[in-house]
């Protein structure tokens, strides 16, 4: 029994085909308006390495990758997915009448293909009363705020599935009952409607026929205008992911060789520095907005919004959205809107940030969230000079003495002292001591701790002494891009003037930095983060150490575990039995310092290091290991707020105090 | 209308102390702009915004020193020219003399508004503005906190001890700039590039000392002692302690 026959003396198809133009015409014209508007943005070359872009494209949106980390919702929303992939062919022959079936027929692969199909919407079928279940009972914290949108979206979704089971079923029931095996779901339902009067039938096949196809219509309508507008954004968003390693952040303006170019050349009759206005965004920045599926796990890993902030992370990629739906027939002629991107983001989130890529680790759509908060603060930075007022001292301190302290750059080496290091000569390594080890009280002690350590292994290396300056990472997290070039152009000639390209430091803004950053202001090293060494020379059995006594947790520091990508080597050169917080390696939580926000003020009861002392309390670890300096500051004061008086050390320091004494 | 600020570039204030031979060596210093000068050049753009005119900005300095980045900044806030004088005789603590060579070129400005910080941060004496409205012959308002203009008629806030002293008088008038006076801003990066396309001239003067003082000896103060942290099960305990190395060390009960 089928539902293609004539309604009101009028072929069935003259309906479908008025339908049809309607809703995709409509689909089309808004997903015509939306590329136009991602067009808008300015050049961002990644038409590269296309190989590896088709390989991730396979597995991060065929293979959802990222999807199912999620294990819950995650898997509800690949079996809707490969669901849909499945039956996508199914719209196409209810389309046309059974004619595509009849193709196939012809090659003898309608049988497989029912069966695909039939799987297919098996498969959405049970993902979606999945993500029902989720939605209306679990009701997890994130989702109790959201619209009613997506649980409508799903029954609509539910309400095709189960129209196309009675279809199929129809298929097979009628005037000469034909179960086709291939379509097991299908015959469930028809057994089920077995008994059912040939005129009830012919009416419940023929209104599960339009109900589906007003559905399906009414889809394509909607894509474009809500969330689902990622079944389209997410394309682009997945191939042309960033291929820069995480965190490393665009130079104000590049030549044709990608290499930033001089200070001095910059031309700044021509440069727009920052982001403030929509079109000030690559084109790739904007299809961020259209895939963001409000899936909010940004939300749930930013420090920011944890401790209570203005900042969203996934607000800002829906400000983006909707900024530009709302301007986008203005921003099309040319012209910009009163309200700005900076206003629509609203500064205080942007100030909240503390770059620790939480959120871009955690997306499974490969949105960039932190380079829009970053280059709006280079916005508000060097064009309307609107920031915190800490940061101008921050800034004039690294101007003058090259440390965030402002203290005299001539005492950078005064640790040293009685430790007999080479300084400003030529050795195997270049010890980077960073300003922090070089002036903080508190962080010297971790950069004598790593010389001694080095020293007793026999390795080869110096510092620069009054040589040294930041490395820039605060200025340029802060917006000062222009300050944190002039740091990097002066670090690499003094680097390169020494001719050690074998670096080690106790920092990992240093590492990221200095190893990620530099190459494009011609700075090429090999950096090492102090843990990767230590470790090395433990193994090596240059350096006999004992393993700790006591319990230790190990906080890993942002720039050095996610997004520099090492999480094993700290571990592995503390060696003992370190007792780990829920969220570690890639997944730790920030202390709270990054992104410069350690020299902004922060309310007392908004502290992002409270919330992570009490996570390393709650171990039950008699002492805190970190890895990064401002780690050390924001625990060590963390753990002092909430009562805590577990000791927080560096790991030079634990292993120096675990070394073997020789006789 | 014409004002003129006066720079003093003072040693920053982290440099390195040291005296050799009885002397200062200043050979290491990097030098900054006198931060009183900043409200200075901060308010006087202030005024040029308010009611148009130039700001001219005029230094006195060694002639072996780079300070052309710290002026350009000043540049950048808004002032519109930059004048150093340079003599290889200058030096920071001559009030006298350095007045009279500054009154030779603002003389020259023909300024209706002189304006500089109440005093430099090398060596405090807080002279050279005073002094210099000596010269040029004009009124003097010392440590001014708060400025007002109104047409010709200057209105001068003076924080003292217990209130506020409220000042008029009439232009060409010297100001010399309290701290807070007025909230310097921060200049645009685009504002410090262009400050490299406004006029920045070296001018060698003769450095013909004045009636001045001398300096006759300089020495470091002495190095602080470490501190003591008193150990202690309870706060009576440390009290104790802290009472008996009172009376017995220190000796001051």
């Amino acid at each position: 029994m089928e539902p293609f026959h004539t309604y009101y003396g009028i072929e069935w198809y003259w309906f479908l085909l008025v339908w049809t133009i309607f809703a995709l015409g409509l689909h089309i014209y808004q997903v015509g308006f939306i590329v136009r508007l991602i067009k808008l943005g300015k050049e961002d070359h990644r038409f590269d390495s296309w190989k590896q872009r088709f390989k991730e494209f396979l597995t991060d949106w065929l293979g959802q990758r990222k999807v199912i980390e999620d294990k819950f919702a995650g898997y509800a929303h690949a079996l809707i997915f490969w669901g849909f992939l499945m039956l996508i062919t199914d719209v196409i022959d209810l389309g046309t009448g059974g004619l595509f079936e009849d193709l196939l027929t012809i090659i003898m692969l309608d049988g497989i293909w029912n069966l695909i199909v039939d799987i297919g919407y098996a498969m959405a079928g049970i993902g979606v009363l999945f993500a029902l279940y989720r939605r209306l009972v679990i009701r997890p914290e994130k989702l109790k705020n959201t619209s009613i949108e997506g649980s409508l979206i799903l029954l609509a979704i539910l309400g095709i599935i189960i129209t196309a089971f009675i279809i199929e079923a129809g298929n097979m029931i009628g005037d000469e009952n034909k179960l086709n095996q291939w379509e097991p779901i299908g015959v469930l339902f028809a057994k089920q409607m077995n008994g059912i009067s040939t005129s009830n039938l012919s009416t419940i096949i023929d209104l599960s026929y339009w109900i589906h196809m007003i559905l399906i219509g009414g889809f394509l309508i909607e894509i474009p205008q809500t969330k689902h507008s990622h079944l389209i954004g997410t394309v682009p968003n997945v191939m042309f992911q960033d291929h820069n390693p995480m965190g490393t952040m665009l130079p104000m303006q590049v030549d044709e060789n990608n290499m930033a170019v001089k200070s001095d050349d910059l031309d700044f009759d021509n440069l727009t520095l920052g982001v403030n206005k929509f079109t000030d965004f690559t084109w790739r920045q904007l299809s961020d907005g259209w895939a963001c599926t409000e899936c909010a796990r940004c939300q749930d890993v930013c420090p920011a919004y944890s401790s209570g902030k203005t900042l969203n992370p996934m607000q800002i990629i829906m400000d983006l959205k909707n900024y530009g739906s709302e301007h986008g027939s203005l921003l099309l002629t040319g012209k910009n809107p009163d309200e700005t991107i900076v206003e629509r983001f609203n500064p205080e989130a942007i100030w909240a940030c503390t770059t620790c890529y939480a959120c871009v680790n955690a997306c499974p759509v490969h949105i960039e969230h932190v380079p829009k908060l970053t280059d709006t603060r280079r916005h508000l930075v060097m064009e309307a000079t609107e920031f915190p007022e800490e940061l101008q001292n921050l800034f004039n301190n690294l101007e003058r003495n090259s440390n965030p302290w402002g203290l005299g750059a001539h005492t950078r080496a005064d640790w040293t002292e009685g430790l007999d290091i080479k300084i400003g000569e030529p050795a195997e390594y270049l010890f980077y001591v960073g300003c922090a080890g070089s002036f903080d009280e508190r962080n010297k002690s971790v950069s004598r701790a790593t010389a001694i350590l080095l020293k007793e292994a026999g390795v080869d290396f110096s510092i620069l002494g009054e040589m040294e300056t930041c490395n820039g990472d605060p200025a340029r997290r802060a917006g000062n891009e222009f300050l944190f070039q002039m740091m990097a152009e002066m670090n690499v000639d003094n680097i390169n003037s020494l001719g050690t390209l074998k670096v080690i430091t106790a920092c990992p803004h240093c590492f990221h930095t200095i190893g990620k950053e530099y190459e494009k202001y011609g700075g090429k090293y090999e950096v090492y983060h102090h843990s990767q060494i230590l470790n090395k020379l433990r193994k090596e059995k240059k350096l006999n150490i004992n393993d700790f006594e006591h319990k230790v947790t190990f906080h890993d520091p942002c720039y050095l575990g996610r997004i520099g990508g090492e999480t094993e080597a700290p571990r592995e050169a503390l060696g003992g039995n370190i007792i780990e917080m829920e969220r570690h390696g890639k997944n730790s939580f920030c202390c709270g310092g990054g992104g410069a926000r350690v020299w902004m003020e922060e309310d007392a009861d908004k502290r992002v290091n409270e919330i992570r002392a009490r996570e390393a309390s709650e171990t039950g670890a008699e002492c805190i290991a970190v890895g990064c300096p401002f780690c050390m500051t924001m625990m060590s004061d963390g753990l002092k707020t909430i009562g805590d008086e577990k000791p927080v050390k560096d790991i030079s320091e634990i292993l120096l105090e675990n070394l073997e004494v020789k006789t | 209308m014409n004002i003129a600020v006066l720079i003093k570039m003072v040693p920053d204030t982290e440099s390195k102390l040291e005296i050799v031979n009885g002397k200062l060596e200043e050979s290491n210093f990097k030098y900054m702009v006198n931060p009183y000068d900043e409200f200075a050049v901060e308010q006087a753009v202030q005024f040029k915004e308010a009611v148009g005119g130039k700001v001219t900005l005029v230094s006195l300095f060694t002639d072996n020193n780079t300070i052309d980045t710290d002026l350009r900044k000043m540049i950048a806030i808004g002032a519109d020219e930059v004048i150093v004088l340079r003599s290889k005789d200058y030096r920071g603590d001559k009030p006298s003399t350095n007045a009279e060579i500054l009154a030779k070129k603002v003389k020259e400005l023909n300024a209706d508004l002189v304006l500089c910080g109440v005093q430099g941060i090398d060596y405090y004496q807080a002279a050279t503005g005073p002094m210099l409205a000596q010269k040029l012959d004009i009124p003097n308002i010392s440590g001014v906190t708060k400025l007002e203009l109104n047409d010709n008629l200057i209105t001068a806030h003076r924080q003292m001890e217990g209130g506020i002293q409220v000042i008029e008088s009439q232009m060409p008038i010297l100001i010399s700039c309290q701290k807070d006076m007025t909230k310097v801003r921060f200049p645009a990066l685009k504002d410090i590039m262009m400050s490299k396309r406004k006029p920045f001239e070296n001018q060698t003067v003769d450095y013909e000392e004045e009636a001045d003082i001398k300096q006759i000896e300089c020495t470091l103060p002495p190095a602080r002692g470490g501190g003591m942290i008193i150990e202690g099960e309870t706060p009576e305990e440390k009290v104790d302690k802290l009472i008996n190395i009172l009376k017995m060390e220190a000796k001051v009960l």
